[in-house]
C-alpha cells in the first residue's frame, strides 16, 4: 500500500485517539458547568493505582437504603435518587432498577455493593469513589481525617450531578479543599 | 560474517572439501544476507528507549501535581500523544526504517494510555480499569498494521492478557467474562499469520510462537466461571489443541525451543493428566455431575471442535508421518470424562494407563531421534506418576524404597544406553 494511503488511515487513527480523551472532558465539563451539587458526607483512605498514580478511596455516609426487596445482584446497575437533609448534605431519596420519571428528583447511576438481609438494607456503590491526589498527600490526608475523628463530620465530597452523570470536584474539610488543608498541616503543629 | 563459519570454510578448502571458487560464493552469499537484514541491536534499543521513555512519562504525570491549573494538566495529557502521532506521522510518510516505525509505535502506545490516564486523573474518573485498558488497546490497535510493527503486536499481546486477567479476576465478582479478549486476539492474528508465513525462521516469531499459547493458558481461567471439573476439561482440552498446533510440520520442523504451542502443549497436558490421575477428582465428578448447559461446557465444545479440525486436517493432507497418542490425549480424556463410569477406578485406571503410553512414547521418541532432553522428559513423566501414587497407594515402605531404587537405575541405564548408542552412530558416521 502507498504510504499516502497508510498515512490517510493513520490521520483515522490520530482522530479517535484525540477523540476519546476529549470527549472525556467534555463529558465531565458539562456535568460540572449545569450539573447540581451535592455534598456527600464522606471518609478517605489511601491506596494506588499503577497508571494514576496516588489517590485516596472515599467512603460514603449515605451508601444505605432500606428497602424489603432482597433481589439485588451483586455489581447490577441501579439508579439512586437524592434528596438532601436539614443541614444540606445528599442522602438516598430511592434506588431503582429503572429509571423513574415520576419521581422528580436527581439521580445517578451506581453499582449495588451487597444487600445486607438482616437489618434489609441495600449498600451501593457510587462511581466517584476515588479522589486524585498529589504523591505524598494521599497518605497525609488519610492520616489527617483520621487524626481529626471528631471534625468528621466536617468531611463531604463535592459532586455535581447531571441525568445519571456525576463528576467529584472536590473533597471539602472544614470548608477547605482537601489538597489545601493537607499542604497547611505542619504549619499548625 | 561470522568468523566461525570463515575458518570452517577455510579447513574445507584446505582439506579439498570444496573448491576456492565455492568457498567465495558461500562467503558472498553471507554478505549479502548480512546487507539485507536490518540493524537489529539498533532495533531493540530504540524500542528499549522509547518503552522507558513512555513509561517515565507516565509515572511523571502520575505524580498528579496539585501546583498545575486543570488547563495545564489538560495540557500535558496531550502533550506526549501529539509528539507521539506526529513521530509516527512523520515516519509512515517519509518511509523511514523500521527503527524509526518501531520506536515511535511504542512511544505513542504509552502516550496514549498516559493521555486517557491524566484526563481521568483530572476529573477523578474512578475505578473502571479494565474499560480504561480495553480503550486503550483498541486505539493502538490499528498501529501494528500501519506500521508494520513487532513490538506493538508484542505489546498489544501483553495488555490484552492482562486485561483478560483484571476483568476476569475482578475483586470479588464471579461471572465476569473477558470476551473482548478474543476481540483483541482476532486483531492480532493477521499480524502473527503474516510473520509465519514470510519471516518464520526468526526470533521474533519465535517470541510471538511463546508468547500467544501462553496468554491462551492464562486467560482461559477467566473464561470458567465455576471452578468444578468442566474447567479441567477445558484445559485439557487447550492443551491439546496447543500440541497439535505444534505439531503441525510448520512448526514442528524448527527448532524445538520455538515452538511454544508444542512444549506448553506437551507440559499442559501431562500436568493435567497429573490431576486427575487422583481418585478425588472423579469422587467429585461422581457426587457432583457437570452441568452440560454452561458456559463451561460450550466454550470446551468450541476448543474441542478446533482441536478437531486441526488434527483431521493435518491428516487429510497427510502433513505428519507419525502420530503419538498425545495427538489424541485430549479426545480419551474427554471420552472419559463424559464416560463417567460408575466405578471410579476404571476412569483412573485409563488415565494412569494413558500418561504411562505417552511417557513410554516419549522416551522412545528420545531414543530414535537421539534427544537426551526428550529421553528425560519421558523418564520424569514416569517419575512423577510414580509419585503421585504413592500419595494415595498404601503399598509399604520396603516395596516403594525399591521401586525409587529400581527407577532410578533406570534413569541411569537408559541415558548410558543413549550415550553408548550415540557413540557407536558418530563412529560409523566416520
Amino acid at each position: 500500500m502507498k504510504s499516502i494511503y497508510i498515512f490517510i488511515i493513520f490521520l483515522v487513527v490520530v482522530t479517535a485517539q484525540i477523540f476519546v480523551p476529549t470527549q472525556m472532558i467534555l463529558d465531565r465539563e458539562a456535568v460540572l458547568n449545569t450539573g447540581v451539587p451535592y455534598k456527600f458526607k464522606t471518609r478517605p483512605i489511601d491506596p494506588a493505582d499503577p497508571f494514576r498514580g496516588k489517590y485516596i478511596a472515599l467512603r460514603f455516609k449515605a451508601n444505605k437504603w432500606s428497602t424489603i426487596d432482597s433481589l439485588w445482584v451483586r455489581k447490577e446497575k441501579v439508579y439512586v435518587y437524592l434528596d438532601t437533609d436539614s443541614l444540606g448534605f445528599a442522602k438516598i431519596h430511592s434506588v431503582s432498577k429503572e429509571i423513574q420519571p415520576e419521581i422528580n428528583k436527581d439521580f445517578i447511576e451506581a453499582k449495588v455493593d451487597w444487600y445486607k438481609e438482616y437489618n434489609n438494607e441495600l449498600h451501593v456503590t457510587y462511581p466517584f469513589n476515588r479522589f486524585y491526589m498529589e504523591e505524598g498527600k494521599a497518605y497525609d490526608a488519610e492520616v489527617v481525617v483520621r487524626e481529626n475523628q471528631k471534625n468528621i463530620e466536617n468531611v463531604y465530597a463535592l459532586v455535581f450531578v447531571k441525568n445519571g452523570e456525576s463528576v467529584l470536584k472536590d473533597v471539602i474539610i472544614d470548608n477547605m479543599p482537601l489538597k489545601d488543608y493537607v499542604g497547611k498541616e505542619p504549619k499548625q503543629e | 560474517m561470522n568468523s566461525k563459519i570463515q575458518n570452517e570454510i577455510k579447513e574445507l578448502v584446505q582439506q579439498q572439501v570444496i573448491s576456492q571458487e565455492i568457498a567465495s560464493e558461500i562467503e558472498a552469499y553471507y554478505h549479502s544476507k548480512k546487507s539485507t537484514s536490518p540493524n537489529r541491536l539498533f532495533t531493540v534499543f530504540g524500542v528499549l528507549g522509547s518503552l522507558l521513555v513512555g513509561l517515565g512519562i507516565i509515572l511523571i504525570l502520575a505524580h498528579n501535581w496539585d501546583n498545575f491549573s486543570k488547563i495545564t494538566k489538560t495540557l500535558l495529557a496531550f502533550l506526549p500523544l501529539i509528539i507521539g502521532q506526529g513521530s509516527v506521522g512523520f515516519s509512515i510518510l517519509k518511509n523511514k526504517s523500521t527503527v524509526w516505525k518501531e520506536a515511535s509505535g511504542t512511544f505513542l502506545f504509552f502516550a496514549v494510555g498516559s493521555s486517557i490516564s491524566l484526563i481521568s486523573q483530572i476529573y477523578n474518573i474512578p475505578e473502571d480499569f479494565n474499560a480504561f485498558l480495553l480503550t486503550w488497546i483498541l486505539l493502538c490497535a490499528p498501529l501494528i498494521y500501519l506500521l508494520k510493527s513487532n513490538t506493538l503486536g508484542i505489546l498489544h499481546i501483553v495488555f490484552m492478557t492482562y486485561y483478560a486477567i483484571e476483568f476476569g479476576f475482578d475483586f470479588l465478582s464471579t461471572g465476569n467474562t473477558p470476551w473482548y479478549y478474543l476481540l483483541l486476539l482476532v486483531i492480532v492474528l493477521p499480524h502473527y499469520w503474516q510473520l509465519i508465513k514470510y519471516q518464520f525462521n526468526t526470533n521474533i516469531t519465535s517470541i510471538f510462537n511463546w508468547l500467544l499459547p501462553l496468554s491462551l493458558t492464562i486467560v482461559l481461567i477467566a473464561f470458567i466461571n465455576d471452578v468444578d471439573a468442566l474447567g479441567i476439561l477445558m484445559y485439557v482440552i487447550l492443551f491439546g489443541l496447543l500440541y497439535n498446533i505444534g505439531k503441525l510440520p510448520k512448526f514442528d520442523n524448527g527448532r524445538l525451543r520455538q515452538n511454544g504451542y508444542l512444549i506448553l502443549g506437551s507440559l499442559g497436558t501431562v500436568y493435567m493428566l497429573m490431576i486427575t490421575s487422583f481418585d478425588w477428582f472423579w469422587d467429585d465428578l461422581i457426587k457432583k455431575p457437570s452441568d452440560f448447559n454452561s458456559q463451561e461446557a460450550y466454550i470446551s465444545l468450541v476448543l474441542f471442535i478446533i482441536a478437531l479440525g486441526i488434527l483431521v486436517y493435518s491428516y487429510i493432507r497427510k502433513q505428519i508421518k507419525f502420530y503419538n497418542i498425545s495427538h489424541y490425549a485430549f479426545i480419551i480424556f474427554t471420552v472419559v470424562f463424559l464416560v463417567v463410569f460408575s466405578n471410579k477406578y476404571i476412569s483412573i485406571a485409563l488415565i494412569n494407563l494413558l500418561i504411562l503410553v505417552i511417557a513410554l512414547i516419549t522416551i522412545k521418541i528420545g531414543t530414535n531421534k537421539f534427544h537426551f532432553g526428550i529421553l528425560n522428559y519421558g523418564l520424569l513423566i514416569i517419575a512423577i506418576l510414580i509419585v503421585c501414587r504413592f500419595f494415595d497407594t498404601d503399598m509399604s515402605f520396603i516395596i516403594r524404597g525399591l521401586l525409587f531404587v529400581g527407577f532410578g537405575l533406570g534413569f541411569f541405564l537408559a541415558n548410558y544406553f543413549m550415550f553408548k548408542k550415540q557413540k557407536k552412530r558418530k563412529m560409523n558416521l566416520k
